[in-house]
C-alpha cells in the first residue's frame, strides 16, 4: 500500500541546512499496525507528515496505493488525503470552537456527504469510541481522554483505508492511553493499516512491525511478528 | 511608575508595527477629519459675531400684500431706514447697502468688473465693526464719490502704492476718490463686499431731494438692504407693535390705492445666516449640512476610537501572559489599568501630532474646497489648541478604557497554564457589535453620498425647458451701446455660425424684474405682482421656448409690438385662464390712479420653464414687446469653431463702440454656478464619506489579520481533513459578511428617512430615493470589505497545514 523509495526531506532555513529524512526506503502493506521509533529529532514527525501527504520530500519517491506522490500539488494531496487518510495527534487537534458532533464531521462535509448520511456514520463512529453521550459537548469540556477518543473518532469517520497516529497517547496518563491504544488495535483488526509514531515501548507492543529512525535513517526494521512465540 | 509604563507603552507599539500603524493612521485621519469639520462648522456659526454690536443690530425686510398675494424680500424701500429712525427712539442709526452692480472700475491701465461693490451710508461704521487701517471711519464716506477699499482691492489696484487719496473710475465716467482702506471682510460675514461707495454718491446723481424724499411713492419701490443698530434696553418687537402707526402715515395713502399693504419684517443679524428664506436674498448657509457635518465629525472619530478597541481586546490574547506574570510580580488590578491606559493615550497622542501635521499643510486645499479662509494658528488660537488637545484625551481614554479593564482582569493562574483566557471569545461579542456599528455609520454614508450626488446631477442635467447649452449671453452695460442692439444684432447674424440673437430685460436664470400689473381674472381687472420680462421678436425662437397655445410673437402682425404678451403655463393656471387665455387682457405701466398703460393681449401660451433657479417652483411670468434698450445680449451659437465665432462677436462688439472690455458669459456654467454651493457641500460630504469607509476599512483589516492569525490552528486542522482553499475562504469570509448584512439591513431605513426629509425640506425639484442605490452602496461596502479581508486571509489559507498545527 505504501513504499517509499530512498526519500529525503531537508529544511532550509537562511544559515542552516537540515536533513530531516536521509533516503528513506520502506515498506508497508495493507493491514499491517507498523510502529516507528526513534529519539527526539530523528525525523519521525517529518516521516509521518510525508507519509500522510502533508508535506512534500525533497528527494526520492513515494508510492501511495500504486501511484508515486512526491510531486503532487495541495489539491491533489487533499483529495487523496481526505479520501484515505485519518490522523490522530498527540494534542487531539480538535476546532474549539466546535462541538464534539462537529469535529467528527468535518471530513465528511469536505468530502461532501449529504446531512442524513453525515449523521449516520458520526453517530456510528461516537458510539465506537463510546463517547456518544457526550456528542453536543466541547473539546475544552472534555477530560483528555475524552478528547482523544473524539479525535479517532474523526479519524475513523470517513473509513479511511490508513491511520496515521503521531504519539497518540502521548498527553495522555496510562489508563486513558490503555484505552487509545486498544481502539486502534481493534481497528487493525478490523483492517484498518496502521502507522503509529511514538516513544512509548509500551505503545509499539501493539504492533505487528516496529522500525527504528537514527539521525533520518532507517536503522532496524523489527519484525516483532518473526520472533512471536 | 509613569516613566516604567511610557517605556512599556513605546515598546509595545513599536513591536507591533502593524497593527500600530493601522491605529495611529486611523486616529491621525480621524482627528485631521475632526478638525477639519470643526473649524468648518465653527466658521458657519460665528457668522457675524465679530461685530461688537452684533446682538443689537437687525436688518429689516419687506412683506408685501398685493391682491391678496404675498410677496417678501430682504431688502426695502430706500427711505424706510431714515423714516424709522425718526419715528421710533428704539432705531439708534440705520444703514443701508446696494450694491453697485457689475461695474468696471478703473485705475490707470487697470481695469476689472466689480460685483461686490457696494453703495453704504457713512453710518456703516457706527453699526458694523469693520478694522480701518487707514482713514477715518467717521468722514470716509460722508462725502459723495468717495470710495473705502479692502486690502485685497488695493494690492489689485494699486499694488503697493499708497492708494489714499487717489481716483478710482466708476460706470460713466464716475471718479471716487479712495478715503479708506480696510481689512478685508471676514469670510464669516453673510454680507461680504469688497469696497463701499458713498451713499451720498447717489444721491448727488439723483438729486438730494428725490433721494432722500419720505413721499409715500417711494415707499412702494423696494431697493436696499437696511440694517437697524437699536439703542441699549430696546426691543425690535417694539418697533413691529408700533408699526401700524408708522405703516398709517407713510404708506397707507398709496397703498390703499393699488389695494396693497405692507409690513415689516426682521432679522437679527446673527440669524441672518441662516434663517431666511426671502427674495433677494443673500447666499446662504445651511443648518442641516452643519448638524449633518458635525455628526459626521463625532462618527470618523467614534470609528478611529472603535478600531482601536477593537484591535486590543481581539489581541488580548497575546498579551495574557504578560499580565499574567505581572500579576504574578504583584502588580495590582489598578496599576494595570494604568499602564494600558497609559498606552492608549500615548497613542492618541502621537497621532494627535501627526494630525496637527496633516492639518498644516491640507489647510489651504481645504479652504478652497469650503470656499472660506480659516485659519488654523495654535498661537494665535490657544482655545482651539486646547479644544483638540482634550478630545485626544479623551478619545486616548475611552478607547483605552475597555482594554484596560478587560486585560486586567485576567487570573494569572489560568492565563500562564496557556488555556485560552477565555477572552478572545467573550469579547466577540461586542467587537462584533462594534464592527456593525462601524459599517452601519459608513453604509449610511455611502447611501447620503450617492443620494446627494444624484441629486445634484439631477439638477445639473434636468430638462430646464430652454435651450441651455452653447448659449452665450453679453450685458450691453453701456446704456448708448444698448441703444444700438438692433443694428449690434443683425451684424452678428451674417455670421452663418450665430443661429440665434436675442436682447431682452431678462435671461432663464436671471429674472429679477417684478411690477404690479392688472391681470384680468374672473372678468375683472385687478392688481398683481408680476414677473416680466421684455424681449424682442426672436425671444421664444432663440432660447426654444415651446408654445403650447397660441403663437410666438410675429414681426408680419402690426399689433404684436404695441399689444401682444406672451404667458407661461402657471400663469394660466393661477389665474384660471384654462379653458380660454388667448385674448385675455392685462395692463402694464399703469399710473398710480390706475389710468394709462399699456393694455396688452395674450396671443400665446409656452410651456413652463425655469427662468429662475430650481430652487424655486415656476412661478406666472409674462414676456412682451418694447422698443426700450434692454440689457441682455443671448446668442446661439453654433458648437464648432466656438473660439471662431466668438472672436467675430468681439471684433463687433469693439466696432460697435463698445466703451466696455468685451465679456461675455457662458449660460450653462451661469447655471451650474447655482449649485455651487450644494455641489461644494456634496464635494466634502463625498470626501467624509470615503474617510470614513477608509478608517472602517482599516480596522477591517486589524481584525482580519488578527483573527486569521487566531484561527491558523483551525486553518491547519480543516485542511489536514480535506478542506480546499474555497472553504477556508468562505469559513473567514462569511464571518464578516454577515455583520455587514446586519450593518446594512439597520442601514436602511435610518437613511432612507434622513434623507427624504432632506430632500423634501431643501428642494423643491427632487429625484425619488430609488432602491438601487441602498443595493449599490451595499454592494460597494461588502465587495470593498472583501478585498480588504483578502489578503490576510488568502495568505492564511494558501499556508501548509504542516506549519500550521506544528507542536508548540
Amino acid at each position: 500500500m505504501i513504499k517509499t523509495v530512498e526519500l529525503t526531506k531537508v529544511f532550509r532555513t537562511d544559515e542552516v541546512e537540515t536533513t530531516a529524512l536521509n533516503k528513506v526506503s520502506f515498506e508497508v502493506k495493507e493491514g499491517e499496525f507498523v510502529a516507528v521509533m526513534g529519539p527526539s529529532g530523528c525525523g519521525k514527525s517529518t516521516l509521518l507528515n510525508i507519509l500522510g501527504l502533508l508535506d512534500n520530500p525533497t528527494g526520492g519517491e513515494y508510492y501511495f496505493l500504486g501511484s508515486e506522490v512526491s510531486g503532487f500539488t495541495e489539491r491533489q494531496r487533499a483529495s487523496l488525503r481526505k479520501n484515505n487518510i485519518g490522523f490522530v495527534f498527540q494534542n487531539f487537534n480538535l476546532i474549539d470552537e466546535l462541538n464534539v458532533f462537529e469535529n467528527v464531521e468535518l471530513p465528511l462535509i469536505y468530502l461532501g456527504y449529504k446531512t442524513n448520511e453525515r449523521k449516520q456514520k458520526v453517530e456510528k463512529a461516537l458510539e465506537q469510541m463510546q463517547i456518544i453521550h457526550r456528542k453536543k459537548h466541547f473539546p475544552l469540556q472534555l477530560s483528555g481522554g475524552q478528547q482523544q477518543r473524539v479525535a479517532v473518532a474523526r479519524a475513523v469517520v470517513a473509513n479511511p483505508k490508513l491511520i496515521l497516529a503521531d504519539e497518540p497517547t502521548g498527553n495522555l496518563d496510562s489508563a486513558h492511553g490503555e484505552e487509545v491504544m486498544n481502539l486502534l488495535e481493534q481497528l487493525n483488526k478490523n483492517g484498518t493499516t496502521i502507522i503509529m509514531v511514538t516513544h512509548s515501548q509500551r505503545d509499539a507492543e501493539y504492533s505487528h512491525r516496529i522500525v527504528r529512525l537514527f539521525d533520518g535513517q532507517v536503522v532496524t526494521e523489527n519484525i516483532k511478528e518473526q520472533f512471536a512465540l | 511608575m509613569l516613566i516604567n509604563d511610557l517605556k512599556s507603552a513605546l515598546r509595545n507599539i513599536t513591536k507591533n508595527k502593524f497593527y500600530s500603524f493601522l491605529n495611529i493612521a486611523g486616529l491621525a485621519i480621524g482627528f485631521a477629519a475632526f478638525i477639519f469639520i470643526f473649524l468648518y462648522v465653527r466658521n458657519e456659526l460665528t457668522y457675524d459675531k465679530y461685530n461688537r454690536n452684533a446682538a443689537r443690530i437687525y436688518r429689516i425686510e419687506s412683506d408685501f400684500t398685493i391682491s391678496g398675494k404675498h410677496d417678501q424680500f430682504a431688502i426695502v424701500p430706500v427711505p424706510m431706514g431714515p423714516a424709522l429712525k425718526i419715528e421710533f427712539p428704539e432705531v439708534e442709526q440705520f444703514c443701508r447697502f446696494v450694491n453697485a452692480g457689475n461695474e468696471l472700475f478703473k485705475y490707470k491701465e487697470k481695469e476689472f468688473y466689480e460685483k461686490d461693490f457696494y453703495f453704504a451710508d457713512s453710518t456703516v461704521f457706527d453699526i458694523f465693526t469693520y478694522r480701518m487701517l487707514m482713514g477715518d471711519p467717521k468722514t470716509a464716506l460722508v462725502e459723495p464719490y468717495s470710495i473705502v477699499i479692502s486690502q485685497t482691492i488695493a494690492k489689485k489696484y494699486f499694488g503697493d502704492q499708497n492708494p489714499m487719496g487717489e481716483i478710482i473710475e466708476g460706470a460713466n465716467n464716475d471718479k471716487y476718490k479712495v478715503t479708506g482702506i480696510l481689512e478685508d471682510i471676514p469670510s464669516n460675514s453673510h454680507l461680504r463686499f469688497d469696497a463701499l461707495l458713498s451713499g451720498t454718491t447717489i444721491a448727488a446723481m439723483q438729486g438730494a431731494d428725490n433721494f432722500n424724499s419720505m413721499e409715500p411713492i417711494r415707499f412702494w419701490n423696494i431697493g436696499v438692504y437696511t440694517y437697524l443698530l437699536l439703542s441699549e434696553n430696546s426691543s425690535m418687537q417694539a418697533i413691529h407693535d408700533k408699526f401700524g402707526d408708522f405703516y398709517a402715515k407713510y404708506m397707507k395713502p398709496v397703498g390703499d390705492q393699488i389695494n396693497a399693504s405692507f409690513n415689516l419684517m426682521s432679522t437679527p443679524l446673527l440669524k441672518t445666516h441662516f434663517y431666511s428664506n426671502l427674495s433677494g436674498d443673500l447666499p446662504k448657509g445651511n443648518l442641516t449640512f452643519i448638524y449633518i457635518f458635525s455628526v459626521v465629525a463625532v462618527f470618523i472619530l467614534l470609528i478611529a476610537a472603535i478600531n482601536y478597541m477593537n484591535m486590543a481586546t481581539a489581541r488580548s490574547a497575546k498579551r495574557a501572559r504578560e499580565v499574567g506574570i505581572r500579576k504574578v510580580a504583584g502588580a495590582f488590578k489598578r496599576q494595570l489599568i494604568g499602564q494600558f491606559l497609559t498606552e492608549s493615550v500615548l497613542l492618541s497622542l502621537i497621532s494627535l501630532v501627526i494630525s496637527l501635521v496633516l492639518v498644516y499643510f491640507l489647510l489651504p486645499n481645504f479652504n478652497t474646497l469650503s470656499g472660506k479662509q480659516m485659519s488654523f494658528n495654535i498661537f494665535t488660537n490657544p482655545g482651539l489648541i486646547l479644544i483638540i488637545l482634550g478630545v485626544a484625551l479623551f478619545i486616548g481614554f475611552i478607547s483605552g478604557s475597555y482594554p484596560a479593564f478587560y486585560l486586567s482582569s485576567f487570573l494569572p493562574v489560568k492565563v500562564l497554564k496557556g488555556s485560552s483566557a477565555g477572552g478572545a471569545r467573550k469579547g466577540g461579542l461586542l467587537r462584533r457589535i462594534l464592527v456593525v456599528f462601524q459599517f452601519f455609520i459608513a453604509i449610511v454614508m455611502i447611501i447620503g453620498t450617492i443620494v446627494v450626488s444624484s441629486q445634484i446631477r439631477y439638477l445639473r442635467d434636468k430638462d430646464l425647458g430652454f435651450g441651455k447649452d452653447n448659449m452665450i449671453v453679453l450685458e450691453l452695460q453701456d446704456t448708448s451701446f444698448r441703444k444700438n442692439a438692433e443694428s449690434f444684432k443683425k451684424e452678428l447674424l451674417k455670421n452663418s455660425n450665430i443661429l440665434g440673437v436675442t436682447n431682452s430685460t431678462g435671461i432663464p436664470g436671471d429674472n429679477s424684474w417684478i411690477q404690479v400689473v392688472k391681470m384680468e381674472k374672473d372678468g375683472q381687472m385687478t392688481d398683481h405682482a408680476m414677473i416680466l420680462a421684455l424681449v424682442d421678436y426672436d425671444f421664444v425662437k432663440t432660447y426654444g421656448l415651446k408654445i403650447v397655445t397660441g403663437r410666438d410673437f410675429d414681426r408680419s402682425m402690426g399689433t404684436d409690438a404695441k399689444e401682444a404678451v406672451i404667458v407661461n403655463e402657471a400663469t394660466v393656471k393661477q389665474y384660471g385662464w384654462t379653458d380660454n387665455p388667448i385674448g385675455k387682457k392685462i395692463l402694464w405701466g399703469f399710473e398710480l390712479d390706475g389710468t394709462g398703460g399699456r393694455l396688452l393681449k395674450v396671443i400665446g401660451v409656452v410651456k413652463d420653464y425655469h427662468f429662475n433657479s430650481l430652487h424655486n417652483k415656476v412661478e406666472p411670468i409674462m414676456l412682451f414687446l418694447t422698443e426700450r434698450p434692454r440689457v441682455f445680449l443671448s446668442l446661439k451659437i453654433n458648437p464648432e469653431g466656438m473660439d471662431q465665432t466668438l472672436k467675430y462677436v468681439e471684433e463687433k462688439w469693439n466696432e460697435f463702440g463698445a466703451k466696455r472690455p468685451f465679456d461675455y458669459k457662458l449660460l450653462s456654467e451661469t447655471w451650474d454656478t447655482m449649485y455651487e454651493s450644494e455641489q461644494k457641500l456634496g464635494v466634502i460630504f463625498r470626501l467624509a464619506t470615503i474617510l470614513t469607509i477608509f478608517i472602517a476599512l482599516l480596522g477591517l483589516l486589524g481584525l482580519s489579520s488578527f483573527i486569521a492569525e487566531q484561527k491558523t490552528k483551525e486553518i491547519g486542522i480543516r485542511k489536514v481533513m480535506g478542506a480546499s482553499l474555497g472553504n477556508i475562504l468562505g469559513l473567514l469570509y462569511k464571518e464578516f459578511i454577515v455583520l455587514i448584512i446586519i450593518a446594512f439591513i439597520i442601514a436602511i431605513p435610518v437613511a432612507w428617512w434622513r434623507l427624504e426629509i432632506w430632500l423634501e425640506t431643501s428642494f423643491v425639484y427632487h429625484i425619488k430615493i430609488s432602491a438601487s442605490y441602498f443595493l449599490l452602496a451595499g454592494l460597494l461596502a461588502i465587495v470593498i470589505s472583501l478585498i480588504t479581508l483578502s489578503y490576510h486571509t488568502i495568505k492564511a489559507s494558501l499556508g501548509n497545514p504542516v506549519d500550521a498545527i506544528k507542536y508548540e
